[in-house]
């Protein structure tokens, strides 16, 4: 530090670090990410796991490494005798699914709509803030409430709440990162060599805000399954027989003081995977903030 | 002969909150084919809008109260009549100021030639697209077309970026090219380069050049006619050197006092 005191770095030069830390941190938040979400896919396939189903004989059984636990089912049993690891897998399937596609139905209309009212302004844009604004002014619990009370739950439903709670912040960011791209000299140069709206919209504009709604996506992906979560713990997520690490957390908090390690694993994998997905976020939106990105 | 464009008691307003601002009041001008026409004047005298009305890249609130544009006798700018779409890119072509901001910075140069050759010669095919991209990049005195259409605008140098602007604009073999202060951000050897292919590219292919910029000193070694700009109106209007030796309104003598000289 004492260097840039005594010599000021140019302007153009000091932003090259946290770029680079970015791109590296970037990498090694991905990676954990890509292994749970391999381990997930590929453990059932394996059959390496204990197979599904109940067993009234032996229930409420502690993980392996305790005293009273075999190896027979690694992490124990839940009060109907099922196996606490191949349902944390499957959980874990249908978690990652609802925070992936969670997030695309999200984040797709969101920037649609950001981007029409960022380029067009005008009535369109007046038309959309507002909307976004009474978006952002509903408490998410009560839209999911008010659906989930009115349709029941199911996935489908699910994603209807994720992408009416969700696609108000990415068209907010976007909308603004649009303003900002269309006054680009580059933009208006289009405009003089006669192309068309749509095309400077969906070749020029789209393309150069792709580095904020991947990092948009990525942060929205760690909503969505906290939202999940939420939801299941009400017992208005999934509907069994499927399972999430949320309905998991919620099936096991009753049970928590006899045998609180059906609680625990997927309350933690939910923690450490919403933390990884964030701090990627971050790392993303770093890595491609113009004014820290060398031009 | 019509001229190629020409400018008729042209009155720009811009309708603000707090009232109406006149732009542009009553500007004339012509310019022909094979001829430089520069438009000089301070910040705020009205050169950018002039350039922008002819192409018709007004902002959403300003409107032309007055006069028209025609050109080569068609009349594309009036009072509520906007025909500029047609021309844009095509007969008009436009250069920016700082180039390093005028190409898209995620596209190749290539694909940005390409791009607009395929939007305005109907038809055109992929070798004939490729063949004319080389040729303009040849054009504007680019020694290796071949790795400027695979780059990137970042990894070019600032004055091989105004070069591919320029191309961008006269791909399309346009009439006329409006360049705004399109020499403003390069360094003076590189300034001069530029003024020197404008030149030939005015020569060589016929076009008629509207040339706005800051520097009186600058236009008056390129143009052949200057129209000194102020408050929206054309002050004075006349052959570059008539303008230069002697300026026959206040405005244009106090401008070029302001030129600092070594004597």
């Amino acid at each position: 530090m004492s260097r840039t005191d005594v010599h000021p770095a140019p302007a153009t030069q000091t932003p090259r670090r946290p770029v680079r830390r970015a791109r590296t941190s970037v990498f090694w938040l991905s990676l954990p990410l890509v292994v749970v979400a391999g381990l997930v896919l590929v453990l059932p396939l394996t059959g390496l796991l204990p197979e599904p189903g109940q067993d009234l004989a032996a229930t409420r059984r502690p993980p392996a490494f305790l005293d009273g636990g075999t190896w027979a089912h690694p992490l124990g049993t839940d009060k109907l005798g099922q196996d606490v690891l191949t349902q944390f897998v499957s959980a874990g399937r249908l978690t990652i699914l609802i925070g992936v596609a969670g997030a695309l139905v999200a984040i797709g209309p969101g920037t649609l709509l950001g981007v029409l009212a960022g380029y067009f302004r005008g009535w369109v844009d007046r038309v959309i803030s507002v909307l976004i604004d009474a978006q952002l002014a509903l408490p998410f619990i009560l839209v999911a409430l008010a659906i989930i009370s009115n349709r029941g739950s199911s996935l489908p439903v699910l994603f209807l709440v994720l992408a009416l709670t969700g696609w108000a912040v990415c068209a907010r960011v976007t909308r603004s990162a649009t303003l900002a791209i269309r006054e680009r000299q580059f933009v208006t140069g289009l405009r003089a060599a006669g192309a068309s709206e749509a095309r400077i919209v969906f070749r020029h504009v789209l393309p150069n805000l792709a580095g904020t709604v991947v990092a948009l996506g990525t942060l929205q992906i760690g909503t969505a399954i906290l939202i999940e979560s939420a939801l299941s713990f009400l017992g208005l997520g999934v509907p069994p027989p499927s399972v999430s690490w949320g309905s998991m957390l919620a099936s096991g908090q009753d049970e928590l003081s006899q045998a609180w390690w059906i609680a625990l694993f997927p309350g933690l994998a939910i923690t450490l995977l919403v933390l990884l997905v964030n701090l990627l976020g971050d790392a993303l939106l770093t890595h491609h903030d113009p004014r820290k990105r060398r031009r | 002969m019509t001229a190629l464009l020409s400018v008729c008691g042209l009155s720009v307003v811009a309708r603000l909150a707090d009232g109406d601002l006149r732009l542009l009041d009553d500007v004339d001008l012509d310019v022909d084919r094979g001829r430089i026409v520069g438009v000089v004047g301070e910040s705020g005298s009205g050169k950018t809008t002039l350039a922008r009305t002819v192409v018709g890249l007004l902002e959403r609130n300003v409107d032309v109260e007055q006069g028209r544009v025609m050109l080569a006798g068609d009349e594309v700018m009036a009072p509520g009549v906007d025909r500029t779409d047609r021309v844009r890119g095509s007969a008009v072509g436009m250069v920016f100021q700082d180039a390093s901001r005028s190409l898209n910075p995620l596209m190749k140069v290539g694909t940005q030639l390409a791009e607009v050759l395929r939007r305005h010669v109907r038809g055109i095919t992929r070798a004939e697209v490729e063949r004319r991209s080389v040729e303009v990049l040849a054009q504007m005195r680019i020694t290796d077309p071949a790795r400027v259409l695979g780059s990137y605008p970042h990894q070019l140098s600032g004055g091989l970026r105004q070069r591919v602007a320029i191309g961008l604009a006269v791909v399309t073999r346009p009439a006329l090219v409006i360049a705004d202060e399109c020499t403003t951000a390069l360094d003076v050897t590189t300034q001069t380069k530029v003024v020197e292919l404008f030149r030939t590219l005015v020569d060589e292919l016929g076009i008629g050049l509207l040339f706005v910029t800051h520097d009186l000193m600058l236009a008056s070694d390129l143009c052949d006619r200057i129209a000194v700009m102020s408050g929206g109106r054309v002050v004075e209007e006349g052959a570059a050197e008539q303008v230069l030796d002697e300026p026959q309104q206040e405005y244009t003598r106090r401008l070029l006092a302001a030129i600092p000289s070594w004597s």
